[in-house]
């Protein structure tokens, strides 16, 4: 194993550090409730961390290697449809942010899966829904472990597999002492290192590539088609509208997003968050596709020369910058993966031990002392995380599309049934269990099968389907009882 | 704010954030696809391109801005009271 020592030296610090905040954070939740810390934090967010957790979240590896790889490929079209992202963090905040803050509280909720548990009055919705994270989760996780290692290979030197050890046991580690709040603080400086290290590669490329000037006027000689909103047919309609879906408005019903109201302090924090979340998405989106695009400044030929896409951004990590910055250019890239990892993994931890393993427990009146808590939440988060790790270990291809079919498919389970379910008092069980179950079949099988329509992405199959099967169920099915409504209108 | 004062507090504002979301789709359309036949160049870079990145980010912060000041409000989380 031989490699950039002075570009592994960076990363190690960094991670250094992820680790020693998660010790820092456990010793200081010492005498809080276990729950509430582990899982949201003890709710005590303020909106600068809450802005990155969930920008830091929602932007994964594909945000910082493979698009920029595509925007490099495509043109400025990449970006015009990329930039649909920056309605993600004010729509969830906006929508969801008070609602299940305030629900949260009013129901003792530590999950979403608590809240659409108590709003359906139904265990077999809240089970499925927690299946449906630990699997969509598991398959997102995956794919940032395998994007991260596989760039962290390509720019040091080191093998795949140190990559995966260094960091991706690391996240494990961190998210397993430090809990959720451990995860908000490290997702901040995830957040600031993606920021930075866009900022040093745009310098860097604009450097090694004569300067902006000369690039633009390059790219508009040789490759007019990058100027053009389609693409000279590269970049379809279809693409256009899908992604405002899968990207952009769906995105709210993400439940690694909509956890995050229930873990901040009070309302202006939440409105900060608004702002600072939706400047951040789009400086980060807008600055590392154009960074992308500007790339052809140091990378002359086409993705392909290059080994697909993928490889785009690390050859030009690489190319342009200096050796001895390598090192802190990967850490925007592979912060951008350990946070989202982070992220799903508390998340998908909670699923088991809360949604599940807790409430089997409560309905059996046992009771879960704070010691054996600890210990299983610990275990769980350990245990999701070495299978991701494990599976990771031999890579499956097409991590790009995994991770948008994980997206798409949590999209489809929960975007009616959170949506309608928290404002529409008509909303009820049998609508909810038919939209999550039968949308989230539908959209697989159609996964599956390859089928389209008019060739857009199988979200817009399953998304619609889940609308209709959710509106049957609540017009067929019997309305929600009205203590259950006046609990939550 | 009772309980239920809250509630149509936050409908309100979930309202608004849909109808923000609406217009920024309607200026992302406009801004992009809306200016693309347009042979105006701003800094090395068509106007779509400008308008349809940089301006919809910005479009984005001022439509969040508008909310938070102007439709959405502070209120406490502790419980409001029964709301009849």
């Amino acid at each position: 194993m031989s490699g950039n020592l002075s570009a592994l030296l960076p990363l190690l610090i960094f991670m250094g550090v992820m680790v020693a905040i998660s010790i820092f954070v456990r010793r200081q939740a010492e005498g809080s409730s276990f729950m509430q810390h582990y899982f949201v934090g003890n709710r005590s967010l303020g909106g600068f961390v809450l802005a990155m957790t969930t920008v830091a979240t929602y932007s994964s590896v594909s945000s910082f290697v493979g698009g920029p790889g595509m925007a490099f490929k495509i043109g400025f079209g990449w970006i015009y449809m990329a930039v649909v992202q920056v309605t993600a963090i004010f729509l969830v905040l906006g929508i969801f942010g008070k609602r299940v803050a305030l629900l949260a509280r009013k129901l003792n909720a530590v999950t979403v899966v608590d809240i659409i548990r108590a709003r359906f009055q139904s265990d077999l919705l809240a089970a499925i829904a927690a299946f449906v994270i630990v699997l969509f989760f598991c398959g997102t996780m995956t794919a940032q472990f395998v994007g991260g290692a596989k760039l962290f290979s390509a720019v040091t030197g080191y093998s795949y597999e140190a990559g995966l050890i260094l960091f991706g046991l690391v996240v494990v580690i961190y998210t397993t002492i430090g809990g959720f709040r451990a995860v908000a603080i490290t997702d901040t400086c995830c957040a600031i290192m993606m920021m930075v290290g866009i900022v040093l590669l745009l310098y860097y490329v604009l450097d090694a590539g004569g300067g902006y000037v000369a690039i633009m006027q390059s790219i508009e000689t040789n490759r007019p088609e990058m100027l053009e909103p389609f693409s000279f047919g590269n970049m379809p309609w279809t693409i256009y509208f899908t992604q405002w879906l899968l990207v952009g408005i769906c995105t709210i019903a993400l439940p690694q997003s909509v956890v995050r109201g229930i873990s901040y302090k009070d309302t202006r924090g939440l409105h900060h968050a608004m702002m600072i979340g939706t400047v951040v998405v789009g400086f980060m989106n807008i600055g590392i596709n154009f960074t992308g695009i500007l790339a052809h400044g140091v990378l002359p030929l086409d993705a392909e020369a290059y080994g697909g896409v993928d490889n785009v951004i690390p050859t030009a990590i690489v190319t342009a910058m200096p050796p001895s910055l390598v090192g802190l250019a990967i850490i925007g890239p592979l912060a951008a993966s350990i946070s989202t990892i982070s992220g799903l993994l508390i998340v998908a931890s909670s699923a088991i031990v809360k949604d599940i393993y807790v409430h089997w427990k409560e309905r059996n009146r046992q009771t879960v002392d704070t010691r054996q808590l600890r210990l299983l939440s610990m275990a769980s988060t350990a245990a999701i995380g070495v299978i991701v790790f494990v599976i990771a270990l031999t890579p499956p291809s097409l991590i790009w599309l995994i991770n948008m079919f994980a997206f798409g498919g949590l999209e489809t389970a929960f975007f009616w049934t959170l949506l309608l379910g928290l404002f529409w008092k008509r909303a009820n069980r049998a609508g909810a269990l038919l939209s999550t179950v039968g949308g989230t079949i539908v959209y697989c099988s159609t996964q599956a099968a390859g089928f389209k329509i008019f060739d857009l992405h199988q979200i817009t199959i399953g998304i619609s389907c889940s609308l209709i099967l959710f509106l049957i169920g609540t017009y067929l099915g019997r309305p929600s009882d009205e203590e259950t409504l006046n609990k939550f209108f | 704010m009772s309980d239920r004062q809250k509630f149509l507090q936050i409908r309100r504002e979930a309202a608004f954030t849909g109808l923000a979301l609406l217009a920024l789709i309607l200026f992302w359309l406009v801004a992009g696809f809306g200016t693309a036949g347009l042979d105006i160049k701003v800094m090395h870079l068509p106007l779509w391109a400008v308008l349809g990145s940089i301006g919809v980010w910005g479009a984005a912060i001022l439509l969040t801005f508008l909310l938070t000041k102007f439709v959405f409000k502070d209120m406490s989380f502790d419980d409001g009271g029964d709301r009849r």
